[in-house]
């Protein structure tokens, strides 16, 4: 279990992460959402020991959080590549990183659900899309099977169709393996749809903590309600008639 | 290759883009109605970005006044130049006076008002690079706007606000208006006629309503089916 107790980053005098406390069990998923600089990725950096928190505890089963071979989808697919390696290659790092293999099947699999041509992993990074960048990110954060995962925005650069397909496959796969899921998004929809429990921070500060159906329907804080309405408004949730 | 001048509509017709010997956009006739609300939309690779740069250039060759917010704002932004001085540009382009646009409003409602102009683009974090831009394509009265997923960088409330100041901009006026998106949830609000690209070409052009009840091509047919996430009890 992900145990997140009291956490607060500072930047010189600035206060990044405020007191932020949460846990996250293995099989489910939480969705950080929030303005722009609310601290969303500072928390991922947090969380991996990217940075030091000025206090405060991270662990996962009371390790630190490293020790669990943890993945993390970046937010920016291509410069999530080392532009000299093959993409081949920068998938298969984690593997060759904890020593184990991967099955050939493993690999097809999750490359047919990401709709990944397999020779697509033979090119760099410079030469597939962004949207297909995306999905290999996602593909090197699964490939290994890791206990946890980190996703920052991960479907941010995919068309609405590949969206759907894509978050069903994570979905499906987390069902199977068990992973925990920590997702940081602005797509409130996919937020909504698919996390166990929705974290809303604003300026650092837990603002609210609520269940999706809550989030969506009976938003407790001000700010909550407004980052709902700002979803609707945008189409993507969608008030049935 | 085009014709237009006739009236106040914008019109091409033949318009087709080819790239290393590839058809990347099929040749495509099309109509834009002063005040037209138009979303184009598609899968990514469609075109839909394509058709948008192949309109404003042809637009502009024309004489007619097009503001373009480009996907990236890197393509808007001379990395060279402050964000001033990019503004001042704008406005001569549009042929505003200097200081005659409302900036102020703008950057308010694009919560980007106190932002430092005499930075470049990349003192400036990409979302409000991207609120820059598009405060550029609102400041004076074009006869086309096209936006190319001007929220993608933003977060949901800046870019619901910056929808609704688009909304309020263009008013019942004789702006038009091309919202590009792969986002139909998003289009379905913001326009009144959609167009569906796939593989370069138009495959479907109807009335919002109409396309969203009764799609007939199948990429239209799997963006209705997917166009949200979940749907809330009223």
């Amino acid at each position: 279990m992900l145990k997140v107790a009291n956490v607060s980053v500072k930047h010189g005098a600035a206060v990044i992460l405020s007191n932020i406390s949460f846990s996250l069990q293995p099989g489910k998923t939480l969705a950080v959402v929030g303005e722009s600089g609310a601290g969303k990725s500072t928390l991922i950096a947090a969380i991996l020991g990217f940075l030091h928190p000025s206090g405060g505890k991270i662990a996962w089963a009371g390790a630190s959080v490293r020790s669990c071979g943890p993945a993390l989808v970046m937010q920016e697919p291509r410069s999530a590549f080392n532009p000299l390696l093959s993409l081949r290659r920068s998938v298969m790092e984690p593997v060759i990183a904890q020593n184990s293999e991967i099955s050939k099947r493993r690999l097809n699999r999750l490359c047919e659900g990401l709709e990944l041509p397999a020779e697509i992993l033979n090119r760099r990074p410079q030469e597939v899309s962004i949207g297909q960048a995306q999905r290999v990110g996602i593909l090197r954060a699964l490939i290994a099977a890791p206990p946890l995962v980190l996703f920052d925005e991960p479907l941010s650069a995919l068309d609405a169709v590949t969206q759907k397909h894509t978050a069903k496959l994570i979905a499906d796969l987390q069902q199977e393996e068990g992973f925990a899921a920590l997702i940081v998004t602005h797509d409130l929809g996919y937020a909504v749809a698919y996390a166990d429990e929705i974290i809303v921070l604003k300026s650092g500060r837990i603002e609210e903590v609520a269940t999706p159906t809550t989030f969506a329907q009976t938003p407790k804080s001000d700010y909550s309600r407004t980052l709902r309405d700002a979803a609707i408004a945008l189409g993507a949730l969608e008030a049935s008639s | 290759m085009r014709q237009s001048l006739l009236n106040d509509t914008l019109t091409v017709s033949g318009l087709s883009v080819a790239r290393s010997g590839r058809t990347i956009l099929h040749p495509t006739s099309l109509e834009i109605s002063p005040g037209d609300r138009i979303g184009l939309v598609g899968s990514s690779g469609s075109g839909k970005s394509t058709l948008g740069h192949a309109l404003v250039d042809d637009f502009r060759a024309q004489g007619k006044r097009v503001t373009h917010v480009p996907q990236s704002p890197d393509e808007a932004l001379d990395p060279l130049r402050s964000m001033a001085f990019q503004w001042r540009e704008a406005e001569q382009a549009l042929g505003l006076q200097p200081g005659s646009a409302d900036q102020k409003t703008l950057f308010s409602t694009l919560n980007i008002e106190g932002s430092d102009l005499r930075r470049r683009p990349w003192g400036w974090s990409r979302g409000m690079q991207q609120r820059f831009v598009i405060s550029m394509a609102l400041m004076g009265t074009p006869d086309l706007i096209v936006l190319d997923e001007p929220t993608s960088a933003l977060d949901p409330v800046v870019a619901a606000a910056t929808m609704d100041l688009l909304d309020r901009h263009l008013g019942s006026g004789n702006i038009a208006m091309m919202l590009i998106t792969h986002d139909l949830g998003l289009a379905a609000r913001r326009v009144s006629r959609l167009m569906v690209m796939e593989d370069g070409r138009i495959v479907e052009c109807a009335s919002t309503k109409e396309l969203l009840q009764r799609p007939q091509a199948s990429a239209s047919k799997a963006l209705v089916a997917h166009r949200s996430w979940v749907e809330l009890p009223c």
